[in-house]
């Protein structure tokens, strides 16, 4: 088969993978080397979906022993198998690099034989990719549960990001529908990469010369809508693997329904709204210092479809509003509906200088029609309507609907997968 | 008010805010302009000291680097009154200090600081959307036409990016041109450009890389909404996936 006829196979069983991200690694070599790797991540195209092409993202093989319900790839479906030799694809990958298509190579694959023999091909890549072609430039790869350690420690040496598939947010779900995978194959690598991944930061503050391992850490995504876990759930399952994993992302990646099975719920749509719903409750975990209860509860386990989690909060605590712009502290700010984690920076030191206004806090970023309601400056309220929550809220989504609605997906989407 | 005028080139401009920094009691009610040869011309006009531009270069952006680089950038944006907004900027923060560039609600700093942040944007965009193509011989071109003047930042990137390989960038717009021959960058102007011959293998990788693209996306997920808003058709002139 012709290079170009696999690519066409192997992009196509890639594309339901959520993250393309390029972030978070800093990585350069000397004379007559290929690449750098930029720590802010780099898109290079956008393709029809709205989703950014950061890397080459392709499978090794799509010909896979294992039968997830929810995959195209699985060994039921009778579909074209392809898979590269470790040449064709290393070549493509600085071909396209040396045109500037792409800032790296994100590798995964299908289980081929057997875990180690596919996980060893993958490394193969890598591997040839670092030390042949002196490639520097971005490689995110995926772990293939139930290999060896010893691929795992030599993936980690040439990758800048590994990540471990969770795949669905619970045992049972994962049991139904990917009954060849189970938890502890998912969490042992995981916890081996965050050692791996620790100790070598640690190790590399001592001596600048120590091998990196993985340096831009270890991510995992999920499916979201393929079973029936609640958002609550799911952020609770986001908050300890950012805890106690210390994983730099958590991907959610809304169920495509590419397989007719009856353990799988028939959606017409992707749940695209909820996934984009999720991906800013896991800002607010991550980068404005909300816990997951904070978010969400037994009580109300679902997240609000028509406003954003931030906005939500907001108007369930009357109590921590107004918050006065030109005092409160930084922590405090991020929690303003309309601030976010620059907003809140500039706010800190453009206050130095004089006490903002409603005018200023424009300038400096703050999106007023969301924080209006919220914040008073120097103890001037901008409007006096926090202790009528129904009402804010009616105002934000009419605020919403007239121009942030149907650009509200993108801002999300747009991220470089930070 | 002082009017003083300035040759139109970079080291006019510094050259000139030196001179009216050192000269005037009151920089901040000075106005800075282009001198447009042949018209009736109202103020004071400057003749260029290049070595006084390069210390004043190398002095401000030694002491103070993080706005030493706003004002590069917005002095890439080629707006028109951007020398008598530089020249107060720069004033301002001789006086107050770096951090003065955190005063974003001064109409000064403001606009210096968007006319850095939408020149930034560009550049970061350029990064990832330039797009080289093989040569014959072997060397590589990538030809833009952004809306500002972006081609010194982004030619030092990829100096680093794609230092052991031969390549020129072209800025169609503004005829000008750079070049890496591995070692050294040098800019230059184009006065006519003829398209040379592509390597053998040029066709085959980006047939390769538009059957990527194409194949990558999701039907099920299909915006092209979002596509355009994040990469917009301004530049898609020079995409290979989008030829
Ligand atoms: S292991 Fe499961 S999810 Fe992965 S490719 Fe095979 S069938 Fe698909």
């Amino acid at each position: 088969m012709e290079t170009i006829e696999k690519l066409r196979i192997l992009s196509g069983s890639a594309r339901y993978d959520a993250s393309c991200a390029s972030s978070g690694s800093t990585r350069s070599g000397g004379k007559g080397s290929l690449g750098n790797a930029s720590s802010g991540g780099i898109c290079h195209s956008w393709s029809d979906d709205g989703r950014c092409i950061s890397l080459l993202k392709v499978l090794l093989s799509n010909d896979c022993r294992y039968d997830c319900a929810y995959c195209v790839n699985r060994s039921s479906n009778r579909i074209p198998r392809a898979s590269f030799t470790v040449e064709e694809l290393v070549d493509l990958t600085v071909k396209f690099y040396r045109r500037n298509y792409i800032e790296g190579l994100f590798l995964s694959s299908a289980v081929m034989h057997g875990p180690d023999e596919t996980m060893g091909r993958m490394v193969s890549v890598v591997r040839k990719l670092r030390r042949e072609e002196r490639f520097f430039g971005y490689i995110h790869m995926k772990v293939i549960p139930g290999c060896s350690d010893e691929l795992l420690r030599e993936a980690g040496l040439y990758a800048d990001r590994l990540s471990v598939n969770i795949e669905l947010p619970s045992q049972a779900s994962l049991n139904l529908l990917a009954p060849q995978k189970d938890k502890q194959s998912i969490l042992k690598p995981m916890a081996f990469l965050g050692n791996a991944i620790g100790e070598s930061a640690r190790e590399r503050r001592k001596n600048r010369k120590a091998p990196r391992f993985s340096p831009a850490g270890q991510s995992t995504q999920m499916i979201i809508g393929a079973s029936p876990e609640s958002d609550y759930q799911i952020l609770r399952l986001s908050e300890g693997l950012y805890r106690k994993m210390s994983l730099k992302r958590v991907y959610y990646s809304a169920y495509v329904p590419v397989n007719e099975d009856r353990r799988l719920p028939a959606l017409r749509t992707p749940p695209l709204l909820r996934e984009h719903r999720l991906y800013q409750a896991d800002w607010l975990l991550r980068l404005y210092g909300f816990t997951a209860e904070e978010i969400l509860s037994e009580e109300y386990p679902q997240l609000d479809e028509q406003l954003d989690p931030k906005a939500a909060w907001a108007l369930r605590h009357p109590e921590y509003f107004p918050v006065d712009v030109n005092r409160a502290e930084y922590a405090a700010l991020l929690r303003i509906p309309g601030v976010g984690v620059t907003s809140a920076r500039r706010i800190v030191s453009a206050r130095r200088f004089a006490p903002l206004t409603p005018e200023g806090l424009k300038k400096v970023g703050v999106v007023m029609k969301r924080a209006r309601y919220f914040i008073t400056c120097s103890g001037r309220p901008v409007e006096r309507l926090i202790d009528r929550p129904a009402l804010v809220r009616g105002r934000l989504l009419l605020a919403d609907g007239a121009t942030v609605s149907p650009s509200s997906q993108q801002r999300q989407l747009s991220l470089p997968g930070l | 008010m002082n009017i003083y005028l300035y040759d139109g080139s970079t080291e006019g401009l510094f050259s000139a805010i030196d001179h009216v920094l050192r000269h005037e009691p009151d920089p901040s009610a000075v106005v800075l302009g282009r001198r447009e040869p042949g018209l009736f011309e109202e103020g004071v006009v400057l003749t260029t000291d290049r070595e006084r531009a390069d210390v004043l270069v190398r002095r401000f952006s030694s002491a103070f680097p993080r706005n030493a680089r706003e004002v590069m950038y917005a002095l890439f944006s080629e707006k028109e009154e951007i020398a008598t907004v530089l020249l107060h900027y720069i004033h301002m923060v001789a006086r107050h200090g770096g951090q003065v560039g955190a005063h974003l609600t001064h109409p000064v700093v403001n606009e210096v600081h968007l006319l850095a942040c939408k020149v930034a944007r560009e550049l970061n965009r350029m990064k990832g959307l330039l797009r080289f193509a093989m040569l014959e011989d072997g060397s590589y071109l990538a030809k833009m036409e952004p809306d500002y003047n972006i081609i010194q930042p982004l030619s030092s990137f990829f100096t680093r990016r794609l230092g052991a390989q031969e390549w020129f960038i072209y800025d169609v717009g503004r005829g000008l041109v750079s070049r890496w021959d591995g070692s050294t960058l040098q800019y230059g102007a184009l006065e006519s450009f003829h398209a040379p011959a592509l390597a053998p293998e040029e066709q085959e990788v980006r047939r390769c890389w538009k059957t990527f693209f194409s194949h990558i996306a999701i039907p099920e997920r299909k915006n092209e909404r979002l596509q355009k808003s994040c990469m917009p058709m301004k530049y898609w002139k020079y995409l290979v996936e989008k030829e």
